[in-house]
């Protein structure tokens, strides 16, 4: 109970620090009537209902998707590893939008943004066949090479089309680490209603993925079928991945520190530890946009890079404490 | 491995490396937005005058050695430390040496450190390297090659993070250069780079010389080859140490340009059929320089009037590689 509170201050903390910090001073008076007596006048008022908002509905479209996402990927392969960003899920989406902006030679927001559930779902597929999660014989460090030949291979497609397009060097950034710098031109209200969809269903198979970390033998006698709940868990992760990284660009780590940050306050109940890693999700894509944005104001440091920097430390952590038998 | 083969075979093999790198180097000089006959670069060559000669001396010359000379230590490290840990992902560009190097750089770029930068690349993959043995030590247990690997992929993840934190606070024109730079390039290299990688590249490799009879008893297993009168701990610190310093190397006049490590050494073998360290390390320097000198050709010729980081060009070929390594030993049921 103690730890549910704690997390809701810190949701609120994480929410209220993105409204009032930036370049521009704002109280949380300002904020209040920003949102509710709007002054067109004001131009404090202005900044924060077309840049901060936005800046806010992002995070925690990206935040919440990302976290769920680790979640569902941590809780199916078993690999306390599985992150949609580790595993080059993030860039498979990334790559899809790009490629189709490319081809079309539209821009990338809106209907093009649609790109990133089937790259999400074509790079899942790919570094679970390669990782060897299909055969039972998923090892961490197979899963986590799969995902980081895949991240190079997609990240580098990326960065080669970007380049030849002669695009500005922020569309590239935004690319290959994820910001939410531009979180007011994406397609915010189409992803978060794709994102809920996700969600409800990692909600409804949660009891089934938690009957098969039993083991499928014993899954199947309680009448659940393996094949469904693991498509449908490829379904969820794809809509919740997409959507984060069709608002935000792909970030990684952030899959990776929630889920077990969740099991803990979650208690180890799948359902409960989803709606854990939302709002965790959600409050850490936020604290580290706010950190990236004072440490070296008027510049801003991505989010990505804020996530990677807290993150690739959690990765060696959770490596150190992965028994060695674990690692074959 | 089975790909071994007789005397005559393992000649044959030399050969075909040998004629693969000097392909690789001809067509990177020939081919561009100004395509350059052979002819004309042999007139350039013998007379100095023409447009052979400028493409020697200053167009592509530079840069193509700067290739051949980075690809060759880049593939030996990748070999030593594949040697050394028996696992063909062990090599310092998946292990974050190179990262680190290439932070090291950046940070001393842009606090104005006035060192010049094979030192500080040194001096960020030796701490890399620190890290990722410190890192992955269990008390009282073994360490195991495959958590020193995920180890050092935590920490290449971290020194690029840091690295693009650093690109933030320089100035706009620096940091797009620093960015380019961090993805791996070869572009605008002079002679002095080629100089510079020539020139420690072959020191260590006398270095790594004197080494090789140990490293050959250290494959025999520790309890062997201390039996046969090596000095264990100190033949493998010696040899890392050599390996990390001939990454750094190549990140100093290249940047850390992924895969080319990894790929390097299993492509030299295979094509050799060779398997005495002496001999694979060889080959993995003239896989290494045939490597990149194509990358770099491709990197900026594919797309007409533009030029790619070289590493987006080894990015391309070196992950594929990875995933088909990775599928085998899925079907073989190892790792």
């Amino acid at each position: 109970m103690k730890a549910a509170i704690e997390l809701v201050l810190l949701f609120f903390v994480a929410i209220a620090l993105t409204l009032v910090v930036g370049v521009r001073d704002a109280g949380i008076s300002d904020v209040w009537n920003a949102l509710f007596a709007f002054d067109a006048s004001d131009p404090t008022h202005t900044v924060i209902r077309s840049v901060r908002m936005p800046r806010l509905v992002a995070g925690l479209i990206a935040g919440a998707g990302l976290g769920m996402a680790g979640t569902i990927m941590q809780a199916v392969t078993r690999n306390p590893l599985a992150d949609p960003g580790l595993l080059g899920v993030n860039a498979g989406a990334a790559f899809a939008v790009v490629v189709g902006a490319l081809i079309t030679g539209y821009s990338d927001s809106g209907m093009m943004a649609a790109l990133a559930f089937p790259g999400a779902a074509i790079a899942s597929i790919a570094v679970f066949l390669v990782g060897g999660a299909r055969s039972g014989s998923g090892s961490p460090i197979r899963l986590t090479l799969a995902g980081v030949a895949i991240n190079a291979l997609l990240l580098s497609l990326v960065s080669a089309i970007i380049l030849s397009r002669a695009e500005t060097l922020e569309i590239f950034r935004f690319w290959v680490t994820g910001s939410l710098a531009q979180a007011n031109t994406r397609p915010l209200e189409a992803m978060f209603i794709a994102l809920l969809i996700g969600a409800a269903i990692a909600a409804i198979i949660a009891p089934r993925i938690e009957a098969l970390a039993l083991g499928s033998s014993l899954a199947r006698g309680l009448g659940t079928k393996p094949g469904a709940v693991q498509l449908s868990a490829l379904l969820a992760i794809m809509l919740m991945t997409g959507a984060a990284v069709a608002v935000a660009g792909p970030i990684a780590f952030v899959g990776l520190v929630v889920p077990p940050l969740a099991r803990r306050i979650g208690r180890h109940v799948l359902r409960s530890e989803l709606v854990v890693s939302a709002i965790l999700g959600g409050s850490v894509i936020l604290l580290a946009d706010t950190a990236g944005r004072l440490v070296v104001a008027p510049a801003e440091i991505r989010v990505g890079i804020m996530t990677a920097l807290v993150g690739a430390p959690v990765f060696i952590f959770v490596v150190r404490r992965l028994k060695p038998g674990a690692l074959t | 491995m089975s790909a071994l083969g007789t005397g005559k075979e393992i000649l044959a093999g030399w050969v075909v490396l040998g004629c693969l790198l000097v392909a690789a180097v001809l067509i990177s000089l020939t081919v561009g937005q100004i395509m350059i006959t052979p002819a004309e670069l042999l007139r350039g060559l013998m007379t100095g005058t023409g447009p052979g000669s400028l493409t020697l001396r200053v167009l592509r010359g530079p840069s193509t050695m700067t290739a051949v000379g980075a690809g060759a230590v880049l593939g030996v490290s990748g070999t030593i430390f594949q040697i050394l840990l028996r696992n063909p992902l062990a090599a310092p560009d998946v292990m974050g040496f190179m990262s680190g190097a290439g932070c090291a750089v950046v940070a001393g770029v842009a606090f104005g450190l006035l060192i010049p930068l094979p030192i500080l690349a040194a001096i960020g993959g030796l701490v890399a390297a620190a890290l990722v043995a410190g890192l992955s030590f269990h008390r009282g247990a073994k360490q195991s090659p495959l958590t020193l690997i995920l180890v050092g992929i935590g920490i290449g993840f971290f020194a690029s993070a840091v690295s693009s934190f650093l690109v933030i606070r320089m100035p706009p024109q620096e940091a797009s250069d620093a960015q380019r730079w961090l993805a791996g390039s070869l572009s605008a290299r002079n002679w002095g780079h080629v100089l510079q990688v020539f020139g420690l590249g072959a020191l260590l490799f006398i270095v790594l010389a004197l080494q090789v009879r140990a490293m050959a008893l250290l494959e025999l297993g520790d309890e062997l080859a201390a039996g046969l009168g090596a000095r264990v701990e100190r033949a493998r610190y010696g040899l890392i140490c050599t390996g990390v310093l001939l990454a750094a190397v190549g990140v100093a006049v290249a940047g850390p340009v992924p895969f080319v490590a990894m790929m390097a050494g299993p492509l030299g073998m295979r094509i050799a059929g060779v398997k005495h360290p002496a001999s694979r390390l060889t080959a993995a320097a003239i896989a290494g320089a045939t490597i990149t000198v194509f990358a770099e050709v491709i990197s900026r010729s594919a797309i007409p009037g533009l030029q790619l980081p070289v590493g987006v060009m080894t990015g391309i070929m070196g992950a594929p590689y990875l995933l088909w390594l990775l599928w085998k030993e899925v079907e073989a049921g190892e790792v």
